[in-house]
């Protein structure tokens, strides 16, 4: 009881802190941030420590080949070292300053960056990665292999970071040659190139001390200025490694706390790209002149999950009722208006073609069989089922907590709804606390991502507590063999286990938008937003 | 001197009965409005179901999206839901909240005031000093604030309108009683040996009384304000409450496309917040106006 009572405290000290944000945030905007599809695949890291800093380089008149300035609307940005970013404007920002050692395609398949290529060994242990030629960092030295083996020992040595869990299992690291790097690994991981590629796995210059600070990439685009809160201001690198890139003359992520704000500046041509937008701002913008709309459809999804390990969840069945009493199809007319894909209640989307099994569907809707699955629990009308829904207030998950809430009353499930400011939801780690939670997670490139961190026995986020040996094994051969039919065939089982009797829900895989002027071209959206990749989009207008 | 009516100063003396409040209300074209409109919401408040075609969180999916027609008067939200029932129904829950709100924070207002000025001294100096502590911050900000403390829940939203309209009621009291308590009647009903409570409450009180009222009804139109706005700020009551801030919140994201959605909470924060403004302006010119003698 006591513990529970202090942990209550902090996390209403936390809800005071961030409501005093929240008041800062609001005083500077006209109206409070919101919504997007669009989560970092991590839940936010709210920490605002890190120092806001304006550096300046020397301007350069931008050579005749690099044409036009994008500016584009993102979230403010509040860390900017690779190794504590998460959100899409800070990802996007770091995207374009330093340069992945292999990076992933819009058809999520690895493609070489830094690495000009690359042989495995046949045990899958051993990675050789040859390096590009001709590259250099911003400050003039010359990139070689010493700055990979120093960037990727820090991303796996600094405790507490996500990388030190993904890069665990990298025995070693060593320089095999000026331009040669090999990566040696303790057990087989097929996923290795996709972990390499992994958001934070950004090179940066050997003995780099403050990355949140001074930008010195090797990236597309160089550092002009950064004004916190305002903007942050790029120009073409003029020796960028790769010819004719980047095809702008500069680029400009402007700071937008507000959604709507930033579609009407991208209406009124103030902006040139937004990818941030609920589904009516998108909508409204389709009959728009001069802008351009896409959608794509992504991985990403809301989790609805119920945590297992203790009552209510403890029982089987309870979940099960909530999955009989969910209707998927309005879910997905009503609250993504169409746009996206309807939900397997597994993180293996349809984006996956291959893992993917669209044969593994959960039970039609059914309320009655659901009244009779709470009733073997012990749940009727005189002792009904009762449960607080924790929902962030971002993105369409206050609707589908309301959805939720309604379709769930049909069955005798009685919701109260605790909609909280993004930060406190994720503060303190209280979302791995309660009982029934959304979490918005974003789209990955490979499907073993969502298994190790959120349903794998003591996974780091493991919000439902879900603990099945069997799904242990499952997603243990799918991340580790060499087999593909065997992982495939893993993935169908583990598809076919999660409907049976995983905690979660999942109602539906979002969709990606992006809104672009029509005078800009080449323009491809990415899944995870951040990673899109401006390099090679050019100018076409006057 | 065992009624204290009689022994009052005359400008303190409240008009005799309610009805003659009432018709002076009514004498009055801008309070009759504020009054007339304020008593419409009570009858909502009262019979909102009754009149709601649907019901408050009622989705009918094949719905939604619509804009203002025959069947739904003030259209639907995104969700399918009848904005109509659902501003009709907030009218209850967003006049009882910050109705019962006032209330408390009028009598806890009432009871340090008193105690404050009729005691002074030390204790005065306590109290007004941490009163006036509270009053430096901002309403919204001190809202916010315990609201982080509390958590989001209708009893905090109304412990938030109780600590932030306690100093306020106070300092009123306070300073009515300051200017009553050296008068005759006090001295003589303390002479007389009767108890605190009878002095506080059956003598100094009553000369409060006017001034407390129309400080009450001011209260309540920025308690209704208040409220709304910390459900716009998403941080008092709940979804799926038809709070009609919350409302106007919930419907900012699709206002380019469901513009209803939001302009009709919208619009009855605003009047029934003008409504409750007239009415308080009509009682004061009533209780202390029309009788101070100026």
């Amino acid at each position: 009881m006591k513990i529970f009572s202090e942990t209550t405290f902090r996390l209403h000290k936390k809800r005071a802190v961030s409501l005093l944000l929240l008041i800062t945030i609001l005083a500077l905007a006209a109206c409070g941030g919101t919504t997007t599809n669009n989560t970092p695949a991590a839940p936010a890291n709210t920490d605002t420590s890190s120092t806001n800093t304006t550096t300046e380089t020397n301007m350069e008149e931008p050579a005749m080949s690099h044409k036009g300035v994008l500016r584009v609307a993102m979230q403010p940005v509040v860390n900017l070292d690779p190794i504590a970013i998460s959100s899409d404007s800070e990802v996007l920002f770091a995207n374009h300053v330093y340069d992945y050692l292999v990076d992933v395609d819009a058809q999520s398949n690895p493609v070489p960056r830094l690495a000009s290529g690359w042989t495995i060994s046949d045990d899958g242990l051993t990675y050789t990665f040859q390096l590009a030629e001709g590259v250099t960092w911003h400050d003039g030295s010359a990139f070689s292999a010493a700055d990979v083996v120093w960037t990727f020992n820090r991303l796996r040595q600094t405790e507490g970071t996500a990388t030190a869990d993904l890069y665990a299992n990298i025995a070693n690291i060593e320089a095999t040659g000026d331009l040669e790097v090999t990566f040696t690994l303790t057990n087989p991981n097929p996923f290795f190139l996709y972990d390499l590629s992994d958001n934070h796995a950004l090179v940066l210059k050997d003995g780099t001390e403050d990355a949140s600070t001074t930008f010195n990439g090797t990236g597309p685009f160089k550092v002009v200025s950064y004004t916190p809160e305002d903007r942050i201001v790029m120009e073409a690198n003029e020796t960028y490694f790769i010819p004719e890139q980047p095809k702008l003359a500069g680029l400009e992520i402007i700071f937008f706390n507000d959604d709507t704000a930033a579609i009407e500046a991208l209406r009124g041509g103030q902006i040139d790209l937004a990818m941030r937008m609920s589904t009516s701002l998108f909508q409204s913008l389709q009959e728009e002149a001069g802008i351009t709309t896409i959608d794509i459809p992504t991985n990403g999804f809301d989790l609805v999950r119920l945590r297992s390990d203790r009552a209510p969840g403890n029982d089987p069945r309870v979940i099960q009722a909530l999955k009989l009493a969910t209707d998927r199809d309005a879910i997905l007319n009503v609250v993504q208006q169409g746009y996206g894909a309807v939900g397997n209640d597994s993180p293996i989307g349809p984006l996956y073609e291959a893992y993917h099994n669209p044969d593994a569907q959960p039970p039609a809707r059914d309320v009655e069989a659901a009244r009779a699955l709470l009733a073997a629990a012990g749940y009727d009308e005189s002792n009904p089922l009762q449960l607080t829904l924790h929902t962030p207030d971002t993105g369409n998950r206050p609707d589908l907590a309301a959805v939720l809430k309604e379709q769930w009353a049909e069955a005798g499930v009685e919701i109260e709804l605790s909609v909280e400011p993004e930060s406190v939801y994720y503060g303190d780690d209280g979302w791995l606390e309660v009982d029934l939670g959304i979490t918005g997670w974003g789209s990955r490139p490979y499907p073993q991502f969502y298994l190790d961190v959120m349903l794998i026995t003591d996974a780091k986020w493991n919000e439902s507590h879900f603990a099945d040996t069997e799904f242990d094994e499952l997603a243990q051969t799918a991340g580790t063999t060499l087999d593909e039919a065997a992982r495939v065939q893993a993935y169908y089982n583990i598809q076919d286990l999660l409907i049976d009797h995983g905690p979660v829900i999942i109602p539906y895989y979002f969709a990606q938008f992006g809104a672009i002027s029509n005078q800009f071209d080449g323009f491809t959206l990415k899944a995870f937003a951040g990673r899109t990749d401006f390099r090679t989009i050019s100018y076409t207008g006057e | 001197m065992t009624s204290n009516g009689s022994s009052l100063p005359t400008q303190l003396s409240p008009p005799s009965s309610r009805r003659s409040i009432l018709r002076e209300l009514f004498a009055r074209p801008a309070s009759a409005l504020g009054t007339t409109i304020f008593l419409l919401f009570v009858l909502l408040a009262i019979c909102g179901p009754l009149l709601a075609p649907y019901e408050l969180n009622q989705q009918i999916y094949s719905d939604a999206r619509q804009a203002p027609s025959a069947t739904h008067w003030f259209g639907t939200d995104n969700l399918g839901r009848d904005v109509f029932s659902r501003v009709i129904l907030g009218a209850r829950d967003i006049l009882t909240l910050s109705g019962l709100g006032t209330l408390l924070a009028v009598l806890s207002g009432v009871t340090f005031g008193l105690i404050s000025g009729y005691y002074g001294g030390l204790l005065d100096e306590l109290i007004m000093r941490f009163f006036d502590s509270l009053l430096a911050m901002p309403a919204l900000l001190l809202a916010l604030l315990l609201l982080g403390i509390l958590g989001p829940a209708v009893s905090s939203v109304m412990i938030v309108i109780v600590v932030v309209y306690t100093p306020i009621v106070a300092r009123v009291v306070r300073s009515v009683v300051l200017s009553v308590k050296t008068k005759a009647f006090v001295e003589a009903a303390r002479i007389q040996g009767e108890s605190l409570w009878r002095i506080l409450f059956r003598e100094i009180l009553p000369s409060v009384l006017p001034a407390l009222a129309v400080e009450a009804s001011l209260r309540f139109s920025y308690a209704i304000f208040l409220v709304a706005s910390l459900g716009f700020l998403g941080v008092g009551v709940q979804p799926p409450s038809p709070n009609w801030g919350l409302m106007v919140n919930e419907a900012r994201q699709h206002v380019s496309q469901l513009p209803w959605a939001l302009y009709f909470p919208a619009g009855a924060i605003a009047i029934v917040v003008i409504g409750v403004n007239l009415m308080a302006d009509g009682l004061k010119r009533v209780w202390q106006g029309g009788t101070v003698g100026k």
